[in-house]
């Protein structure tokens, strides 16, 4: 099967971790196209889209991690079996693209005719993407079977953004979605759907996040595997009377979410809470 | 030869110079004016650069909801006049404009919400007697026929009666009468409410020459809201029925996009405060008379703009049908209207986007509130961001001080209900951080 990864960024955890992963099962990517981790289209592009506040903290962010220790470089500890080759750990898609010998492109804009162009070149059967711009139908259209998708939330419940968040508020089971993307936001037909049923384990919101992750990034190459074997057919999502879109969760919804897990963690624990969800000292 | 139409144009756009060139020349009499106005476009031309919000972020602000209200209030009681009305605006060219009724009128209800907020201040005791010297001036100005007067105060040549002004300074002498008990103050809200239920057409618009360019407007919404309030209060069968036409009659001005057609505003853009105007009313008298329809099409109408600010992070000043984007500024005083929608909604459908959208588009706004300057523009809210867009441009106007206070006091409540109801946590959350952080 011909796979591509799109990236956000030659450094994306995320990403690095799914192409690692392809690798270690045996699906080595036919390419990877990311978008750049530097260079002055893309300062000048991100100055336009976050204003100058946010592209300094994204600037300071990227320098950062050249600077620690080897130790501390996988920053999600979930993602490590997938980001470990023996004594190595892979921080940048370049180090897994040398090892399984893959071609890794960079582009401004997955939506540029060029990064369209590289693409058909690969001709692949499935996308996997793993962030970057919002992608239009033309690239949609490019992949023989579609571009999958895994979304922090179960599907068609909440869709959107800042959606474990969203559903802890909403009482909806924490779950993970592997789909198809369409033009909607996330709105796609659905390979895989599961509950996660770790969250009893973890010790933190980011740890919940975390966990999920790499969750996600099972369930994609599962996915893969299944699309490759041919044993998975997507499933249309149904068309749901309200509109189940959730957008980025203001910081005072985000604390009673936190509250909410926090809270629900220490009753499992079996240990009495603070009214913020603490424990008692 | 020139059509009828485009001399029409020309006329409107040699008055529109006219008007710009007499308000320009209001700095020459006060010049002193020249620093506050520099130093706003200064500012505002770098937040305009500066402040492009990526996909996962929202503007933020460390301005405290209590300090934000605070000023708010102030900025209210130094645009009251001697006589008691409140100004229409201050403009940084010519200062204030004379007192308006229409606002002063509806600024009563939030004018008595302030105060119970800061209810034991020596603000509440301030807020208090603004809207009692304001319901007093109001009820000076009252026509025999039960109507109020259009415009500004005092008017060029003779009063001419307005529906849309005697609707909105309806809700002030109702909100007073319930305060007060004043039976004055009822049988001048039932004057205005009767000739509002006497001039209404057939159809349940308002058209003829009490109405604004003698058109009808689904923005009369606000209207029917108003005769609802005072149905509720005089048992009078009218004042329902005729609140329940007029909102029948909107309904029917409905596209199938969610769109309301009929704002028919000649000679200007649709700008989001009459569309927001038009959902508020609908929502608010649909709430009161238990309409169920109204609610849902005002509903419909507000997740429309609310996906709109979630994804572009902001509203567009204008709108063409169907809810098309047009001109890019932002209308202060409809962004502050939809936040008071979005909360309506939140308190009657539980949907906690509604309460998420509105958290973001208030801390926007209080962004926007200067800290300082002169008095007219400290802790007042423009009428565009920026400063020179289309709307009330150069202005802090009175009705948008009086949206966003109705707004933040909204929030203030419901979120204080909801956190005692399910969530300690939102009493106490901590104030949000510059940034969100990104989100799946």
């Amino acid at each position: 099967m011909r796979i591509v990864v799109l990236c956000s960024s030659p450094y994306s955890e995320t990403g690095c971790a799914v192409a690692a992963r392809l690798v270690q099962l045996g699906h080595t990517p036919t390419g990877a196209l990311t978008l750049p981790s530097w260079d002055r289209p893309t300062l000048l592009r991100k100055i336009g889209q976050w204003g100058a506040k946010d592209s300094f903290h994204y600037a300071t962010a990227k320098l950062s991690p050249g600077k620690s220790s080897p130790s501390q470089r996988i920053r999600n500890p979930y993602l490590e079996s997938a980001l470990r080759d023996k004594n190595v750990s892979f921080r940048a898609l370049y180090e897994i693209s040398r090892l399984a010998k893959f071609p890794v492109a960079t582009c401004v804009d997955h939506n540029s005719p060029r990064a369209i162009a590289r693409l058909k070149q690969w001709s692949p059967d499935v996308l996997i993407f793993t962030g970057g711009n919002i992608l239009k139908q033309q690239v949609l259209n490019v992949p023989r079977l579609g571009v999958l998708n895994s979304h922090l939330a179960l599907l068609p419940e909440i869709r959107g953004m800042s959606s474990p968040e969203w559903s802890l508020l909403c009482n909806v089971p924490l779950g993970i979605t592997v789909h198809f993307m369409d033009s909607g936001i996330d709105t796609g037909p659905i390979l895989l759907r599961r509950e996660f049923l770790s969250d009893k384990n973890c010790d933190s919101f980011t740890d919940l996040r975390n966990r999920m992750i790499a969750e996600g990034v099972e369930l994609i190459a599962e996915a893969v595997t299944a699309l490759d074997r041919g044993t998975l057919s997507p499933v249309p999502q149904t068309a749901r009377e309200k509109d189940s879109q959730y957008f980025v969760m203001h910081d005072r919804l985000k604390a009673i979410a936190t509250g909410r897990f926090q809270r629900a963690q220490s009753i499992a624990a079996g240990a009495p809470t603070t009214p913020s969800g603490g424990h008692r000292a | 030869m020139s059509s009828p139409e485009s001399s029409s144009n020309r006329k409107s756009t040699f008055a529109k110079a006219g008007r710009a060139l007499s308000e320009a020349s209001g700095l020459l009499r006060a010049p002193y004016r020249i620093p506050s106005l520099l130093s706003r476009l200064v500012s505002d031309e770098l937040h305009a650069t500066f402040q492009n919000r990526h996909l996962y972020s929202y503007a933020s602000t460390n301005v405290p909801t209590e300090i934000a209200l605070h000023s708010l209030l102030n900025w209210i009681l130094q645009a009251q006049k001697a006589d008691g009305g409140i100004a229409a605006y201050y403009s940084l060219l010519t200062g204030y404009s004379a007192s308006y009724p229409e606002v002063t009128g509806y600024l009563i209800p939030t004018l008595y919400d302030v105060a119970e907020n800061l209810k034991g201040t020596t603000s509440e005791a301030a807020a208090r007697e603004c809207a009692e010297r304001a319901t007093r001036w109001l009820l000076s100005l009252q026509m025999p026929s039960g109507a109020f007067p259009a415009g500004l105060h005092p008017h060029k040549g003779e009063a001419q009666p307005s529906v849309f002004n005697t609707g909105q300074i309806l809700q002030g002498l109702v909100r007073a009468h319930a305060e007060t008990k004043s039976v004055k103050i009822l049988r001048s809200a039932q004057a205005a409410g009767d000739w509002l239920a006497a001039i209404q057409q057939p159809d349940g618009s308002w058209s003829g020459e009490a109405a604004y360019q003698a058109a009808p407007h689904t923005y009369y919404s606000m209207v029917s809201w108003s005769l609802a309030q005072l149905a509720a209060v005089s048992q009078i069968s009218e004042h329902a029925v005729a609140a329940d036409r007029n909102i029948d009659w909107v309904l029917a001005n409905i596209k199938p996009s969610g769109w309301f057609d009929g704002i028919n505003l000649h000679g200007h853009p649709t700008y989001l405060h009459f569309v927001a105007y038009v959902i508020q009313g609908t929502l608010e008298c649909g709430i009161l008379r238990q309409r169920e329809d109204a609610v849902e099409a005002a509903a419909k109408a507000a997740w429309i703009l609310l996906r709109k600010f979630e994804t572009n992070k902001r509203l567009s000043g204008t709108y063409e049908p169907d809810f098309r984007a047009g001109q890019s500024f932002a209308c202060l005083t409809g962004n502050a209207q939809m936040s008071c929608v979005w909360l309506r909604l939140f308190e009657v459908t539980g949907d906690l986007r509604y309460l998420n959208a509105a958290l973001k588009m208030n801390e926007m706004l209080k962004q926007t509130l200067p800290r300082k300057g002169s008095k007219g523009v400290i802790g007042g809210l423009a009428g565009s961001s920026p400063i020179w867009g289309a709307y009330q441009p150069l202005r802090f106007i009175s009705w948008g001080c009086k949206f966003l206070a109705d707004a933040l006091l909204l929030e203030h409540r419901l979120t204080h209900e909801f956190a005692q109801q399910f969530e300690p946590d939102l009493a106490s959350a901590p104030s949000p951080k510059p940034e969100a952080s990104e989100c799946a």
